[in-house]
């Protein structure tokens, strides 16, 4: 086997792992069952409203994947480095054959595996849901499920930042405040280009809302895209657009993930 | 060439807002030659454990220079060739024992094959068969234990680095962890361990250092550092069933310490020639020896002797974890 391949054979060891220790979490069960019942109400929420079923179900089916996509995606990255330390289970896997950022590498890819199974059967329920209802689930919907997915990726490398040199409860904090900031970029750009425009604060908003993830990207259904509405049911976002998602996390993501490496390399694990 | 090199190895601590340090190791040197088994001796907070994990790249020294398997440490090909088992094993614990054998084995690169026959023979190999598909949070200390060394040996290592190996096990599983010890020497591997049990180290160990609160006291074969001068000789003997009181009264006056104990009479002298004398005197009155035992000095002496040399009351004060508070 090349050396890269050896190199990939010790990060899927330590990916599978990962995978296999979130799968066996009781808390994950508990949060998809969650999902569940939230697809399960808006059955409920589509008998009360006139003859749009299918549209509640997508809206609030769609919002449940993500609310608890975000939940786990929070409470597994912040937890995903601080465990090993806490745990001590570093003191037994950094001494084998493989290097820091391999581990760190290995523990997003067995993360990124989760989430993304999750979201698939996640989606694959909330189908189920809506093709029960006289409805299609459509491409709109796949698109709107993939951007879900990326959004949860780069919370993930975003978590994993903080948590390679904070504690989880300050890692949780800080990631939690940054998606809730990255979520509302529009906004943050509205005023710093709006009233505040060239005063100290507006130029200060201006510059969170370029360096903080763009967190809105990623959950466009039901608000602007350069003057257009845009929405899962009709005029949704295209396949370049969801490309264009992709780089964008994928680059962000990948900076995130270089900065922790890079912090995890030097620390000492007392 | 030395298995491990440690020159002049220094690390400090920096804690707290205050950022206090603590000198954990201070400057120690030894070297490890391929095929012995090292013991690395010293009480609680003594820098052993601080030296080890430097050693296997945990932690960065602050000075000084490590080479393990003429390696730095920490180097990836170099943990290829070495085994290391934690003080106090913490494992996946959701994990089966096989199932984290596996793992180490995915990253030492063995193919699905190698690492069935492999995982297979260390769980025999530990007598772990019986706990089957059970996760390591249902085992007993001693299970983890012994799971702890199976990982270690996972890649046929050149070197096996223990700390505390026999912390937890009951006395069949001590004797279980020194003949494994015994057999991965037999087999030309080098083992360095760190213990408080000194029967054990006694038992095991080709060479020993001594740490004591960061610094090295001594370094060498056991042989070559206990005295091998008799510190007292013990003589059991038991009367003739004949004028038994008389026997016992006159021999009781000759010079020594003597008791009665379950086993029979016992005379203790710090005089060797005196105990020859003492075997003689009580063969001629027809009485018979039961034992005669010398005292030489032991490895827990020596322990303590070199623990309470540097046990000095103006010396800065330790914290917790070990160490030494600097300013």
């Amino acid at each position: 086997m090349s050396p890269f391949g050896q190199s990939l054979a010790r990060v899927w060891a330590v990916a599978l792992n990962t995978f296999r220790e979130a799968m066996r979490n009781r808390v994950l069960a508990v949060l998809l069952l969650f999902a569940v019942g939230l697809m399960a109400f808006s059955l409920v929420l589509g008998e009360l409203s006139l003859h749009e079923e299918v549209r509640v179900i997508k809206d609030l089916g769609l919002a449940g994947i993500s609310f608890v996509g975000i939940l786990i995606a929070l409470f597994l990255g912040v937890n995903l480095l601080s465990k090993e330390l806490d745990r001590k289970t570093v003191f037994f896997v950094i001494p084998k054959p493989l290097h820091r950022w391999e581990f760190l590498l290995g523990k997003f890819v067995g993360l990124a595996v989760t989430l993304a199974l999750l979201t698939g059967l996640m989606a694959v329920v909330l189908a189920i849901f809506v093709v029960s209802n006289g409805g299609t689930h459509g491409v709109a919907m796949l698109r709107a499920e993939i951007l879900v997915l990326l959004e949860l990726l780069l919370l993930t490398t975003v978590a994993m930042l903080f948590s390679s040199f904070s504690s989880p409860y300050l890692s949780a904090m800080f990631t939690g405040a940054l998606w809730i900031i990255g979520r509302n970029t529009p906004e943050l750009s509205a005023f710093a280009g709006g009233k505040l425009d060239g005063s100290p604060l507006g130029t200060l908003l201006g510059v969170i809302a370029s360096a903080v993830p763009d967190f809105h990207l990623f959950y466009i259904s039901g608000g602007n895209l350069e003057g257009n509405i845009v929405s899962i049911h009709e005029g949704f976002v295209s396949w370049a657009y969801v490309a264009q998602a992709a780089g964008y996390a994928g680059l962000y993501g990948a900076a995130c993930l270089l900065l922790a490496v890079a912090l995890f390399a030097r620390r000492d694990f007392t | 060439m030395s298995i491990l090199e440690v020159q002049d190895l220094r690390k400090t601590f920096t804690r707290g807002f205050s950022r206090r340090k603590t000198e954990a190791v201070r400057g120690i040197s030894f070297s490890v030659e391929p095929g012995q088994i090292f013991g690395f001796l010293g009480p609680n907070g003594a820098g052993k454990t601080t030296t080890i994990k430097i050693l296997m790249g945990l932690i960065f020294p602050t000075a000084g220079r490590v080479s393990v398997l003429g390696a730095p440490a920490g180097d990836r090909a170099a943990k290829a060739r070495l085994g290391y088992l934690p003080e106090n094993p913490y494992f996946y614990d959701y994990l089966s024992a096989p199932e984290l054998l596996d793992m180490v084995g995915r990253i030492h690169g063995l193919d699905r094959g190698a690492r069935r026959k492999r995982v297979g023979e260390l769980i025999e190999r530990v007598g772990l068969e019986h706990a089957g598909k059970r996760p390591l949070r249902s085992f007993s200390k001693g299970m983890l234990q012994r799971c702890g060394l199976a990982q270690a040996l996972v890649g046929d290592p050149e070197l096996v680095v223990l700390d505390e190996p026999m912390s937890g096990l009951d006395p069949l599983g001590r004797k279980e962890v020194r003949d494994l010890i015994l057999e991965l020497r037999d087999r030309g591997k080098t083992v360095f361990f760190c213990t408080h049990i000194l029967a054990d180290a006694s038992m095991l160990c080709d060479r020993v250092s001594f740490i004591v609160r960061g610094e090295l006291k001594d370094t060498g074969p056991l042989g070559e550092l206990l005295s091998p001068k008799v510190h007292s000789v013990d003589v059991v003997w038991r009367a003739p069933s004949q004028d038994a009181d008389a026997v016992r009264t006159a021999l009781r006056e000759r010079a020594g310490e003597h008791e009665t104990t379950s086993e029979g009479e016992v005379l203790r002298t710090t005089d060797p020639d005196a105990a020859q004398d003492f075997v003689r005197a009580v063969v001629e009155r027809g009485g018979s020896i039961v034992s005669v035992h010398p005292h030489r000095q032991s490895l827990e002496e020596l322990f303590v002797s070199e623990a309470n040399a540097d046990a000095d009351p103006d010396q800065a004060r330790t914290d917790d974890k070990g160490g030494r508070d600097v300013a």
